[in-house]
């Protein structure tokens, strides 16, 4: 049932991407070049200069000879020059890719292993006053969009009670090195990681109450209390690892709306990671990048979700490859 | 060690348990018998408190009131000292975790063994169980049904509990399974109680040595299991093994008239029982000991309705029925069998009166009958060998059903007329006006004795003698009228008196057989025991030579005259 | 079917309260003109204020009157939102219904593309074409309902098959009906409920999306919008505008979602009964 399907499904998503990436710039109206470098870009460069990147993208040629040029150059890693950052895109995205990955990584396993937990304790009490407050507490939670928890943070911690910086990732020219830096980078990190786990709580602390209730009626939930069992071992041995199962399988698609939220929260807070980068690039008008993290972000995505559904089966016994 | 005294579960408004009181001592095995829906599964859960309702009375678990303890205290008794085996269903086990991960858990989590321990007795446990080795990794949905059920046993007996409760253990089993895991559990833990809950006459049989029946949340009745299954005593007992099949099973099946309802007063039963009486709708009988049962019945179980005493009739020097000691439960068939001239006939006209003994008593409800009044043929009626002949041919039928009515005077003509027109319904005939003008002789043989049946139960009799009732019919006709005699026993909870030469028709509508030669009773008992197993050689005899389609032709039946002495 | 959608939501506390706010939010966005006292396009030089009682919620970095951009902001994000909303929910009904009747290829093809549609981030492909072409806000319904259609597509998909199944299909099929008429009699009647929820969380993807996409400066210039507004307090949030211009607008919008979350967690058991119970007030 699984990987054969999915499989398919990827390539198409990442077909899509690449035709959409290729196809973007030279449907515009124009010269083809500019629609690639942007007109700021094209202002700087010489006529030899285009010419050479004229024959680069075979921009002279048929259509499918230059979706050729374009795929071959993307296998070699070549994801274009920055005119903007003066530099390869592929060296700056990872340049500012380590950030995003502390960022979204950290909020991730956060926002799915305390919602996991959320959503047991709340499911378990069914109907009780602790329950429904949660309930409505975090469904409010989640109407806030990461961008104004984040300024609703900035503003209350960093720039009221100045207790967390208020920009970047770690504090410039400072020469810290090993504890001292790592404080220094979690005091920076604190805010952004809190705006993006609160938004996204709700997500997993939703699914897994709603698996709970339907698993609690399960009759191995009362052979599990017939055998003397404590509530904790019920609770999370027994209902809890059942109410995971569909967690695991929505983590990919939550993934993509992490990695979407660490944007607007990397503008927020000016966080130097990829988000930030593609905002700059917004301004700039730089394609090249736009596109080179459009690409990479896209397929990140795509290869996280095609990992984590070879993973199901591991932890879902009834499951089995169908190849 | 167990003892439940006054239990009573309901779930908001509906009582489920109205008071239970039982008793279960160390290496007993006490099976809990009821139809769906009776409960018998809550009482199962209720000794665990697993119930979600209101649970009020005693229940006492070597000395100590289970309903009385903290949560912390029920929950290290459970499983520990008390575990149950649950119905095997889907999901019953965890699906995310193997067979021996849930079967060391509570051996793990109650402290009783290590891991190594724990996984060494799961062995063990499993292969007593007879659960394939190789298999013991295995998730629950990769089981089969009955792998599922042994895995269930091997769970329970983990840490070896004094008490094990049995939830439907061997229905869903094949036949061998059934027999296999029967004799495991037997032998299992002998100084441990069992409790056995199910529908299931057979695991009944297989696994326990004293049974109790459950009906409208009360036990009705409990004792031996081989006492009870051999002579029920209480109305519902009796029905619930008449309507299961199994391999001794010779009459044919029947039902329970009504369905199940719960009485806001007195018996459970009382809206389906064949004897009620005033005190049974207004007060509920409480469980008693009488003659080795408990019984919990206003009239002390299944009464005997007819009784004959060393009844003897003659005819000058001719003893056509000599010392004769028979019985007639309420609610029973018993089937007289004998050739012609054995003396049938007399004793049953002398039972109605139609002859007078020379010796002997006949009683009925306990009382001497000396003068036959109109209350004694309001009770008791008979249907002649000839409709033929019983039937007077200058009567219509409306007249013919009506005739008893008109003679014991009672009601008007209009109710009189009603209670004959239903009748006629009851026994399949028509009810239309055309039908009701008609005369015998218009009628097809079959029709005649419905009409004479019909005719004896419109006083609505207690017992009804029936005198041959299909010697003057086809076969088919003859299947039609058997049938509906079993129609009317379930129905109206009609005693019968079923004479016949006949041995083949008697085993399909009798509990008890007689056999009569020469004017004595030889041989008297429950039917399957006479058919299985005959004592005296006229009955083997009589066996042998009765209507079989498939005869063996080689071996050659041996044809004795029946005449012989 | 048997549940009233209407009942479910009427009684349940949060539903109700939901609700309320939604049909607050649409008489705000619908009585805009009315209760806004400013043009909210029209500047001056009376920027930074305070809030008074000519500017109830005081003015921005332009002169603008918050409170009237507040006002007109809603009818951006609400017009974005219910119209992506009908436009994604009526292309997810096309191809659920069509893929669940037609079967074949067709369906294989559809539903592939369903699910890799599903596992994109939405928000990278709008920022990547907007990056070209400058969007106006039908331009950003067309967009956003294109991309947003899969997850209902599969939904309502799951239940045609079922329907599918159903007695009554079975009948008309018996009576020569062909597809479109089995599909629009039938099945798409029954699917009522499914599809109210899966209009809703639509809306409320939309409204979020829209929001954010004006955060990052991708929006139509000409009208006003609660992101925008966001992004420009941003710029001034050493200062303490934030109160009266950040917080409102936040605020607005996050109710707006809430009021969204809150009616479709109600309607939710409609599709999946086992979850109704003791939870409501």
């Amino acid at each position: 049932m699984f990987s054969k399907r999915n499989l398919v499904a990827y390539a198409i998503a990442f077909l899509f991407i690449l035709v959409l990436n290729f196809a973007l710039p030279r449907m515009m109206p124009g010269d083809p070049l500019m629609a690639i470098y942007g007109d700021e870009a094209l202002i700087a460069m010489t006529p030899e200069l285009k010419a050479q990147l004229v024959e680069r993208f075979a921009l002279d040629k048929p259509l499918w000879q230059q979706f050729g040029a374009y795929f071959l150059a993307l296998f070699q890693g070549k994801l274009g020059y920055s005119y903007y950052y003066n530099a390869p895109v592929l060296s700056v995205i990872l340049g500012r890719l380590p950030w995003t990955l502390l960022l979204v990584g950290t909020s991730l396993v956060l926002s799915t292993m305390l919602g996991i937990i959320l959503g047991i304790e709340s499911g378990w009490r069914r109907g009780s006053r602790t329950d429904r407050a949660m309930l409505a507490g975090l469904m409010s939670l989640n109407g806030f969009p990461d961008f104004f928890l984040g300024m609703l943070l900035l503003i209350a911690f960093g720039v009221t009670l100045g207790i967390f910086p208020l920009a970047g990732a770690l504090t410039p020219y400072s020469g810290l090195s090993g504890l001292a830096l790592v404080m220094d980078i979690l005091r920076h990190l604190f805010l952004p990681v809190a705006a993006l786990t609160l938004a996204h709580l709700a997500n997993g602390y939703l699914l897994t109450r709603n698996t709970m209730i339907t698993v609690l009626k399960e009759p191995y939930m009362l052979t599990a209390k017939a055998k003397g069992l404590s509530q904790r071992v019920l609770k999370y041995r027994h209902a809890g690892r059942n109410s995971m199962l569909p967690v695991v399988t929505q983590t990919g698609i939550w993934m993509g709306r992490v990695v979407t939220g660490a944007l607007f929260v990397e503008l927020v807070f000016a966080y130097p990671g990829v988000g930030y980068l593609t905002y700059e690039a917004l301004l700039a008008r730089d394609y090249p990048i736009i596109q080179g993290v459009f690409l990479m972000v896209a397929i990140s995505v795509l290869v996280a979700n095609f990992l984590i559904d070879l993973s199901y089966p591991k932890l879902d016994p009834r499951v089995s490859y169908a190849y | 060690m167990l003892e439940i005294k006054d239990l009573r579960v309901s779930y908001g408004q509906d009582v489920i348990l109205n008071g239970i009181d039982l008793e279960l001592g160390s290496g007993e095995t006490l099976a809990i018998v009821g139809e769906s829906g009776t409960g018998k599964t809550t009482l199962g859960l209720s000794i665990m408190r697993l119930t979600e309702g209101t649970v009020r009375g005693v229940i006492r678990f070597n000395g100590k009131d289970l309903l009385a303890l903290s949560d912390n205290e029920m929950q290290q008794i459970r499983w520990s000292q008390i575990a149950i085996v649950f119905q095997n269903a889907n999901n019953v086990l965890n699906p995310v975790y193997t067979v021996l991960n849930q079967i060391m858990e509570p051996m793990v989590e109650h402290g009783l063994k290590s891991r190594d321990e724990a996984r060494d007795r799961t062995a063990e446990l499993l292969r007593y169980f007879g659960f394939p080795r190789d298999r013991f990794s295995a998730y629950p949905h990769q089981l089969s049904g009955g792998e599922q059920q042994r895995v269930l046993l091997a769970m329970a007996m983990a840490n070896n509990p004094e008490l094990l409760i049995l939830d439907e253990p061997l229905s869903s089993l094949d036949a061998a399974s059934r027999t296999e895991i029967g004799n495991l559990l037997r032998e299992t833990d002998k100084h441990g109680a069992k409790l056995v809950v199910t529908h299931d006459l057979d695991t009944v049989s297989k696994l326990a040595d004293r049974m109790a029946v459950l009906y409208g949340g009360k036990i009705i009745e409990a004792g031996l299991t081989r006492d009870v299954f051999s002579r029920p005593r209480h109305p519902y007992t009796r029905a619930l093994i008449r309507a299961y099949p199994n391999m001794t099973t010779v009459k044919d099946l029947q039902g329970i008239k009504g369905r199940m309802t719960r009485p806001v007063s007195g018996c459970p039963f009382h809206p389906r029982c064949t004897q009620v009486i005033d005190i049974c709708r207004t007060k509920t009988p409480h469980l008693v000991w009488s003659e080795g049962r408990h019984i919990a019945c206003h009239r002390g179980g299944i009464i005997t309705l007819l009784s004959t005493k060393n009844l003897t009739t003659s005819f000058g020097s001719l003893k056509a029925i000599e010392s004769v000691n028979l019985h007639i439960e309420a609610g029973e068939t018993l089937a007289l069998v004998g050739q012609t001239g054995s003396g049938k006939t007399t004793l049953a006209k002398t039972i109605m009166g139609l002859h007078q003994p020379t010796e002997g008593d006949v009683y009925l409800e306990n009382t001497k009958v000396d003068n036959r009044g109109k209350d004694f043929y309001k009770r008791v009626q008979m249907v002649f060998q000839n409709p033929g002949e019983s039937l007077s041919h200058r009567l219509s039928v409306l007249e013919a059903v009506m005739e008893p009515l008109d003679i014991q005077g009672i009601g008007t003509d209009e109710e009189r007329k009603e209670r004959a027109i239903q009748v006629l319904g009851e026994v399949e005939l028509p009810q239309t006006r055309n039908f009701l003008n008609k005369y015998p002789h218009q009628l097809s043989g079959g029709e005649m004795q419905r009409l004479a049946i019909a005719r004896a139960l419109v006083l609505d009799p207690a017992l009804l003698i029936a005198d041959e009732p299909t010697a003057f019919l086809d076969a088919s006709i003859q299947a039609k009228i058997l049938k509906l005699l079993l129609n009317l026993q379930e129905q109206r909870g009609l005693s019968m008196l079923y004479i016949t030469h006949d041995i083949a028709a008697a085993r399909k509508v009798s509990d008890r057989i007689a056999i009569m030669l020469d004017g004595r009773v030889i041989e008297e008992g429950p039917s399957n025991e006479i058919i299985t197993a005959p004592k005296q050689g006229y009955t083997k005899n009589l066996l042998t030579a009765a209507s079989a389609l498939h005869s063996t032709e080689s071996s050659g039946i041996e044809q004795q005259t029946l005449n012989s002495q | 079917m048997h549940i009233d959608l209407k009942k479910e939501i009427k009684e349940s506390g949060p539903g109700r309260a939901g609700l309320i706010i939604l049909l607050l939010m649409i008489a705000v966005a619908l009585l805009a003109p009315v209760i806004a006292p400013y043009n909210p396009y029209q500047q001056s030089t009376a920027s930074l204020l305070p809030p008074s009682w000519n500017h109830w919620l005081g003015t921005n970095q332009v002169g603008q009157d918050i409170w009237s951009r507040l006002v007109f902001g809603a009818r951006t994000s609400l017009l974005v939102g219910f119209g992506v909303g009908i436009l994604s929910t009526l292309l997810g009904t096309i191809f659920g219904v069509s893929a669940a009747l037609l079967g074949g290829l067709y369906e294989k093809v559809v539903m592939r593309i369903v699910d890799a549609f599903i596992v994109i981030p939405m928000i990278i492909v709008v920022i990547l074409i907007s990056a070209y072409i400058r969007p106006s806000i039908l331009t950003l319904i067309l967009l956003l309902s294109l991309l947003s259609w899969q997850g209902g597509a599969r939904i309502v998909r799951a239940q045609a098959l079922s329907l599918k199944e159903r007695g009554h299909v079975a009948a008309a099929r018996s009576f020569g009906a062909h597809h479109f008429y089995i599909a629009w009699r039938h099945i798409v009647p029954d699917l009522g409920p499914v599809l109210l929820v899966d209009f809703i969380y639509s809306v409320r993807r939309a409204v979020f999306m829209e929001a954010g996409l004006a955060f990052l400066g991708i929006t139509d210039p000409t009208v006003v919008s609660w992101g925008m507004m966001m992004r420009d307090a941003l710029s001034f949030s050493y200062l303490n505008v934030w109160q009266w211009w950040l917080v409102p607008t936040g605020v607005a919008l996050s109710l707006t979602i809430i009021g969204l979350t809150f009616v479709g967690h109600a309607a939710e058991p409609v599709i999946e009964p086992r979850l109704r119970g003791a939870e409501v007030a």
